[in-house]
């Protein structure tokens, strides 16, 4: 990484942007076939993935590659993600994004935002995967037509909250926060950036060095 | 749109149980026959399966006066004019025809099962094998062909007959008359109306395995009507919204150094 200079640091290692893009990767693969499953009218979302059949195929295949992720991710953001009382005050603050705000608590890894975005994935993400395993493995046998059914409003209602967070996080994760992508491809972000977007986290690294 | 709408009348106290529907069905529909047991009934099978879209449910009955009688009652898609099979189904496979009934394309069908949890009265089947539901689509091939369903031409008592819809609900209250009152129609008053139609010889909550109040499932409605459409309202309106924010607000600079003095 000579690249680098000494203005650059490192925020994420190789582990943390692998589990992020295969999580990314998957969620956008379900979320694209998903569409096209349920909206009749995009059937040309199914007629490229190989036919509605292929695609529910892609779409179950892809959800499992969700769901090892998503646990994985669970295991490596949890601390950082957990909240504390500051959380409230950056909240109510809109976190600086909607109003001029003076004296936001500093944040640590990440903002109160990001955290609510990880455990609405989380939360979400258990409930999406549990319904899907559901309608995929029922059948009149193993469950009753009223659990299955509800499975699937579940599994819809999900989407519509993890799609539309999705959206959140691509804004926010580029142009909305200009230097902030470079976390999650090169793994490196600039000292200032750290010092706008984690403060205290910083802080604590240099103290370490 | 549709070009007749017919109905399906089962005159269940002229049914005689002799299943000649059920062979007739089997018959036109060149469905296979299935290994079955004797657990001491008549009705074989005991349920509807993918190779048996019709079949006489015996039902021996105890009424409240101690009297016994023994209920026969053809069971089978009931065709409804808003049917939780169409709305859940996401592949087309599922459909209206001209005549208001459901008809069923395999060729479509991808196997995903959501009529079956869907459907108010249990009547699509998974088969395994070939990956795909199957459901009586009353002889669809025949209707088209102006020739009445299988079941109703085998019929020998006149339990089943077929015609237009507005006629067939009026037989089905005559008959009612006829019979001073002591019978029910049931099929034309929930989910806009079934294309099978019954005339019951006891009240519809008798029965095993027929709902007395039959409709769309609630998960359903939020499902399709809410959160479906919600999806992309939700993610467009979020998307919008980042783009209202970047054209007002701009996107969120990283600060200098003098200036993150917070600490």
């Amino acid at each position: 990484m000579s690249h680098h200079t000494k203005d650059m640091v490192r925020v994420t290692d190789a582990t943390e942007r692998l589990a992020h893009w295969l999580l990314a990767g998957s969620c956008l693969v379900c979320l694209i076939s998903g569409l096209g499953i349920m909206f009749q009218s995009w059937d040309i979302i199914a007629t490229v993935m190989g036919g509605l059949y292929a695609t529910k195929w892609i779409h179950t295949f892809s959800g499992v590659v969700f769901a090892f992720s998503l646990i994985y991710a669970f295991f490596m953001w949890r601390k950082d993600c957990a909240f504390e009382a500051d959380d409230a005050k950056w909240i109510a603050k809109g976190g600086g994004y909607l109003w001029e705000t003076s004296d936001l608590p500093p944040v640590y890894k990440y903002n109160a935002g990001q955290k609510l975005f990880f455990w609405f994935v989380v939360i979400f993400g258990i409930l999406i995967i549990a319904s899907g395993l559901v309608m995929w493995l029922w059948n009149p046998e193993t469950f009753s037509p009223a659990v299955a059914r509800w499975a699937y409003a579940l599994h819809a209602l999900s989407a519509l909250v993890i799609g539309s967070f999705f959206v959140v996080h691509l804004y926010l994760g580029t142009i909305g926060n200009p230097g902030t992508a470079t976390a999650m491809f090169t793994g490196w972000c600039s000292r200032a950036w750290c010092e706008t977007h984690c403060p205290r986290w910083l802080e604590e690294r240099d103290k370490k060095a | 749109m549709k070009k007749s709408e017919i109905v399906k009348l089962i005159d269940t106290t002229r049914c005689t149980a002799c299943r000649g529907c059920q062979v007739a069905c089997k018959q036109w529909n060149e469905l296979p026959a299935s290994k079955t047991r004797n657990v001491g009934s008549y009705q074989n099978p005991q349920d509807l399966e993918w190779n048996t879209w019709t079949l006489i449910r015996f039902q021996e009955h105890q009424d409240t006066d101690g009297s016994f009688q023994w209920l026969f009652r053809k069971d089978g898609c009931m065709h409804c004019t808003d049917a939780a099979c169409v709305r859940v189904c996401p592949s087309g496979a599922l459909s209206y025809t001209e005549f208001g009934t459901v008809a069923v394309d395999q060729d479509r069908c991808i196997g995903c099962k959501a009529c079956i949890s869907a459907c108010p009265f249990d009547i699509p089947r998974y088969n395994a094998e070939t990956e795909k539901i199957y459901k009586c689509d009353l002889c669809l091939n025949r209707l088209k062909e102006n020739q009445i369903p299988a079941c109703v031409l085998s019929c020998p008592t006149g339990a089943l007959s077929i015609g237009k819809r507005e006629e067939m609900i009026e037989k089905a209250y005559k008959r009612v008359e006829e019979l001073d009152g002591k019978a029910y129609v049931y099929g034309d008053k929930f989910v806009k109306g079934t294309h099978v139609i019954y005339v019951l010889q006891k009240d519809a909550k008798v029965y095993d395995e027929l709902p007395v109040n039959p409709r769309i499932p609630a998960s359903v409605v939020l499902w399709k009507n809410l959160f479906k459409p919600f999806t992309l309202i939700g993610m467009g309106a979020v998307a919008g919204m980042a783009a209202l924010h970047y054209l007002i607000k701009g996107p969120h600079e990283v600060h200098e150094k003098d200036q993150e003095g917070g600490e």
